[in-house]
């Protein structure tokens, strides 16, 4: 079976080269003969992947061991559903699986465009082939995962990662990668575009879809590594800035900036060549990240490793991806000039521009501040972290603006708004924000970026629903329908619009789970039994340490029991498992207390059994769940935009309820706290420490774990012995009295970089680094503000005659349209 | 316009062979499989209606190249192309409908409403003419496949009733004299106002 599998890669490369050649002349030459045969092609390598991952699977259930690949990531002891996920838990697999999901996707594509993009269809074949045959290259020269043992087969396989022996960690990662994946297909529309110089709005009709479907999915993956994050490795938070996580989130920022801009062009034939280049860009960013968590160029916990050969032959193909798709644009230059006016500032074009620059000025500072280490490492030799703190300085800011732009783009009309038009649009929404304002500041809430955000919140929520009552009213007005229907059949009508706007409910809650972190309590504590600890409103006291034992794992739990205020609301067992052959690597067990208002987050980082003591770390999460109930609404605010026109003429009543099922199925999913099984893995030495002063606190989250399989985590954060002896290392420091610069001094001496440091020096080639996001920004909106003043300035004069400027001959025509108009509800 | 788009019902088409062949292998492998879990039969059996459809795909790559009236039968092709058309159509309809919702709103202002909409209009109409213009009548289509069918059918109704009912109660076009139907309010052939 291996080998055949072997040469079903092989014959899958032929075949895709063939099509590819096929499709480019049979394009050319406008022979339909060759075009046909190039789609049969494209179908036959679906087929060909269809059948390589079918014997893949199979050789995973039925542990076939001289296969090296299932020998490495799977056992006979793992679970059925653990063996079929293990298919894309190695590099060599998850290629395999990027090729077969882009055949498919590639096919259903050409499937159903081939009538309405006759001219395009050959050329995106072409595309699609080249990039699925550079995958199949890698997998025939370097990574074939049907590579067997040939002597001395292995009697049972190595095992899955337990890491990613997880409900979440099995759809996190074909999520993300149908969100890859799916980018691609607006890629090779772009480029057929470009090819064929069709560049009018069709190829976007086409593309559209496709990137809201792989945009959804990425979000989705993105969620579920959170939750995984939050739930699995014990640290009380859901986003690390480790590389890979960024690598998800880089095509996301230009997909959503792509999915904005988009409008621009339907609506005023604007930003054609801004357009392209998001496409290509998002393209190139999961080409980029693909690279990036693929051939060991940045550390990250859950990169597959270095691999030079990879490296090359990615390094080589981005750069044949930018050469020639850039190059297509500057060739295709003349065609893609579009009219552009900015007639007024204070006009949504001008809004999706300072979104679009705003989106991309994250994409390129993410995608700096990961790579800077590397950077930094290749000019000055020295290895630096770039960690969350610094992020978070950036992010924060830029996120705050995004979340008010969110709100301000619905309430300004096209082209221009009037003073009046302002005024009448932004009473309701800026006095919900004040009052929201004013009473949390009145009930004392303090924290001002958490402050802001939530009266950013409440400002897009107040637009939002402006709208929707304004847009129902209007509709009343016109069909004379009771307020419910009206809102349905407006929702129905418009539903891109409006399915956008339930998006955009979705990114509110995101946000109010975000700007909970600002009142986020932290204690790590070390406690006997009967001794308690109080964290916000709440007490917990530990009462004892248990070992039970169930053949497979000893598990070492501790009670505890929880009050809130003087009332008794339970108990809690943060506990640690130490697997059978595993002794040396106990998992943490988180205990997590949920309510929609906070989570009560215990963490037992270490205990002793003499006297059942035991250390733990107590968080209250604010309003995190709110984060993935957003993403659920997110993600039925989609379905609505995505279904097709028919469903709502056919059923426009009923969508809502659908279209809820299958957002409460996912909310389900999302917030199933399923078994909590940690897996973050860690020497069972750990030292109880807790910080003893309020500089020893800070100094905790300034510098980060140099165990080096945590990814670098901050060290009040991670719970490995490493960890812990630095936090020892750092007490010690603060009692000599060291300052905090001495402290740095210390472990900079210690480790021989800036490494541990959570953020670099600001000082030499590291200066560059905090240098960069304002040169960015500011270059950013130079460019933008340059680009907006010329278009402003153009004559409004020569404005051509509308084409549709009724003749005579058309005049039947015309009428005809009107009443087909009045017919269309 | 190949195999696969072939109305005709009465022959034997190539993916049944396929389908038959893959049934039949997929029994034979499952029979002589040494691993007989569930989840390992289906995926041979997966696996072996996956190499059908190799085959199937394959004769669908080969076939264009080698068939002697290869883009004869392309009177279907055209229906599609119609059928598209009607959707961008559609796509048009909707977008003048919602730009005449924002002007309602208050989103836009008047003469920039006059700008895109004309734009819009002139698409729709252009989309309007095309399907007027392609292909041939539908109207004559289907009579001419309702008589070939009542002719098969029997004589049991004669084409005159079933024509007949149709046609000669509609109203007669002042600029091209076609035939309308009794509920038209323009002229299917020219587009002028009943």
């Amino acid at each position: 079976m291996a080998s055949l599998g072997s040469l079903i890669l092989l014959a899958a490369f032929v075949v895709c080269a063939y099509a590819a050649a096929v499709s480019a002349v049979g394009g050319r030459q406008r022979s339909a003969r060759l075009i046909e045969s190039g789609i049969g092609a494209f179908y036959l390598l679906t087929a060909l992947m269809t059948a390589a991952s079918a014997i893949m699977v199979h050789a995973f259930v039925t542990e076939n061991y001289a296969i090296k690949y299932v020998d490495r990531y799977s056992d006979s002891a793992q679970p059925l559903i653990y063996k079929l996920t293990s298919y894309w838990g190695g590099l060599d697999g998850s290629i395999m699986f990027w090729v077969f999901l882009l055949s498919v996707f590639g096919s259903i594509a050409v499937a159903t465009n081939r009538e309405r993009q006759r001219e395009l269809i050959p050329y995106v074949v072409t595309v699609i082939s080249c990039v699925q045959m550079f995958f199949l290259l890698v997998m025939v020269l370097n990574k074939d995962p049907f590579t067997t043992y040939l002597t001395q087969v292995p009697a049972d396989g190595r095992g899955l990662n337990p890491l990613l022996q997880n409900p979440y960690m099995a759809i996190h990662p074909p999520s993300l990668y149908i969100g890859f994946v799916g980018m691609t297909i607006p890629y090779a529309f772009g480029m057929a575009a470009l090819i064929t110089g069709h560049l009018d709005d069709s190829w976007l009709r086409a593309v559209r879809r496709w990137t809201m479907f792989a945009w959804i999915f990425l979000s989705f993956g993105l969620t579920l590594g959170m939750i995984w994050a939050y739930e699995e490795l014990g640290w009380g938070g859901y986003w690390g800035w480790d590389p890979v996580e960024n690598a998800g989130l880089l095509p996301w920022f230009t997909a959503t900036a792509f999915l904005h801009s988009v409008m621009v062009q339907e609506r005023r034939s604007m930003l054609r060549v801004w357009n392209v280049t998001l496409v290509i860009i998002t393209f190139f960013l999961t080409i980029f990240g693909t690279f990036m968590t693929r051939s060991g160029v940045v550390q990250s916990v859950h990169a597959f490793g270095e691999d030079p050969d990879l490296a090359m032959m990615f390094g080589i193909f981005m750069a044949v991806i930018l050469t020639v798709s850039f190059g297509l644009v500057i060739y295709r230059m003349p065609l893609l000039r579009a009219r552009h006016e900015l007639d007024s500032w204070a006009s949504r074009e001008a809004a999706f521009l300072l979104n679009n620059w705003i989106l991309l000025f994250c994409a390129v500072f993410v995608l700096f501040a990961t790579m800077f280490p590397t950077l930094s490492e290749a000019i000055t030799g020295e290895r630096l972290t770039v960690g969350p703190p610094f992020f978070n300085k950036w992010m924060l800011p830029i996120g705050l603006m995004l979340l008010f732009l969110t709100g301000v783009g619905p309430l300004l009309a096209w082209r221009k708004s009037t003073l009046a038009n302002l005024g009448e649009q932004f009473f309701w929404p800026v006095t919900v924000s004040a009052v929201t304002g004013g009473a949390l500041y009145a009930a004392g809430f303090r924290v001002w970026s958490s402050g802001i955000c939530f009266m950013l919140c409440a400002f897009v929520t107040g637009t939002i629903v402006q709208e929707f009552i304004r847009g129902t009213r209007v509709r009343q007005e016109a069909t004379g329908a009771d307020f419910l229907t009206s809102l349905t059949g407006l929702v129905a009508r418009s539903h891109r619009r409006y399915g956008g706007y339930v998006i955009h409910v979705g990114i509110v809650l995101i946000f109010l789970g975000f700007a909970g972190e600002g009142y986020k309590l932290e204690e790590q504590v070390l406690l006997s039994p009967g001794q308690q600890v109080e964290v916000g409103r709440f007490v917990i006291r530990h009462e004892a340490v248990i070992v039970r034992d169930d053949g497979q794992k000893q598990m070492i739990t501790a009670r505890m029991r929880v009050f809130d205020g003087n009332e008794e609301v339970g108990l809690m067992y943060p506990a640690r498992w130490f697997f059978r052959k595993h002794e040396q690597e106990p998992t943490t067990e988180v205990a997590i207390r949920r309510s929609a208002s906070e989570d009560l987050y215990i963490v037992m980082a270490a205990f002793d059994m003499q006297d059942q003591s035991a250390s733990f770390q107590v968080t209250v999460n604010p309003l995190v769940n709110w984060i993935w109930f957003g993403f659920g609404i997110m993600a039925f605010g989609t379905v609505i935009a995505l279904l097709p026109e028919q469903v709502f003429s056919f059923a426009a009543s009923r969508v809502p309820e659908g279209a809820a099922t299958i957002s409460v199925l996912l909310l389900a999913l999302a917030l199933t706290s399923a078994p909590l099984h940690a897996q973050h893995i860690e020497s069972a030495l750990t030292v109880p420490t807790v910080p003893r002063s309020d500089a020893e606190r800070e100094l905790y989250h300034e510098i980060v774990c140099m165990c080096g399989t945590c990814g670098r985590k901050l060290v009040g954060e991670c719970t490995c012995s490493t960890a812990a002896m630095m936090r020892e290392e750092i007490s010690t420091l603060v009692e000599e009295g060291k300052t905090k610069d001495g402290v740095f001094e210390y472990f900079i001496a210690k480790y021989g970089s800036q490494e541990p440091l959570a953020m670099p020096l600001d000082e030499g080639f590291n200066r560059l680094a905090w240098l960069f996001p304002y040169l960015l920004g500011l270059s950013g909106a130079v460019g933008v503000g340059a680009v907006a003043l010329r278009w402003s300035m153009r004559e409004a004069a020569d404005l051509p005659l509308p084409a549709g400027v009724p003749t005579d001959a058309d005049a039947h025509l015309l009428a005809r349209l009107d009443d087909e108009l009045r017919d269309l509800d | 316009m190949n195999f696969e788009t072939s109305t005709d019902r009465s022959t034997l088409r190539p993916w049944h062979l396929f389908a038959l062949g893959a049934l039949m292998a997929a029994t034979g492998g499952v029979l002589r499989a040494s691993n007989t879990t569930p989840a390992a039969m289906i995926l041979l059996s997966l696996a072996i209606g996956a190499a059908a459809l190799c085959g199937l795909a394959l004769l669908r790559t080969l076939w264009p190249l080698v068939a002697v009236d290869y883009g004869v039968e392309s009177g279907i092709v055209s229906d599609r192309i119609r059928l598209a058309v009607e959707r961008e159509k559609s796509l048009v309809l909707r977008s003048i409908k919602e730009l005449e919702f924002d002007r309602a709103m208050g989103k836009v202002a008047e003469e920039d409403f006059q700008e895109m909409a004309s734009r819009l209009r002139a698409r729709a109409i252009s989309f309007m003419r095309q399907l007027d213009s392609d292909t041939p009548g539908y109207r004559e289509l289907i009579e001419h496949e309702l008589q070939s069918r009542l002719a098969a059918a029997g004589e049991s109704l004669t084409l005159g009733q079933g024509s007949g009912d149709v046609v000669n109660d509609g109203s007669s076009c002042n600029a091209c004299a076609t035939v309308n139907d009794v509920d038209a309010r323009f002229c299917k052939h020219c587009g002028a106002s009943l």
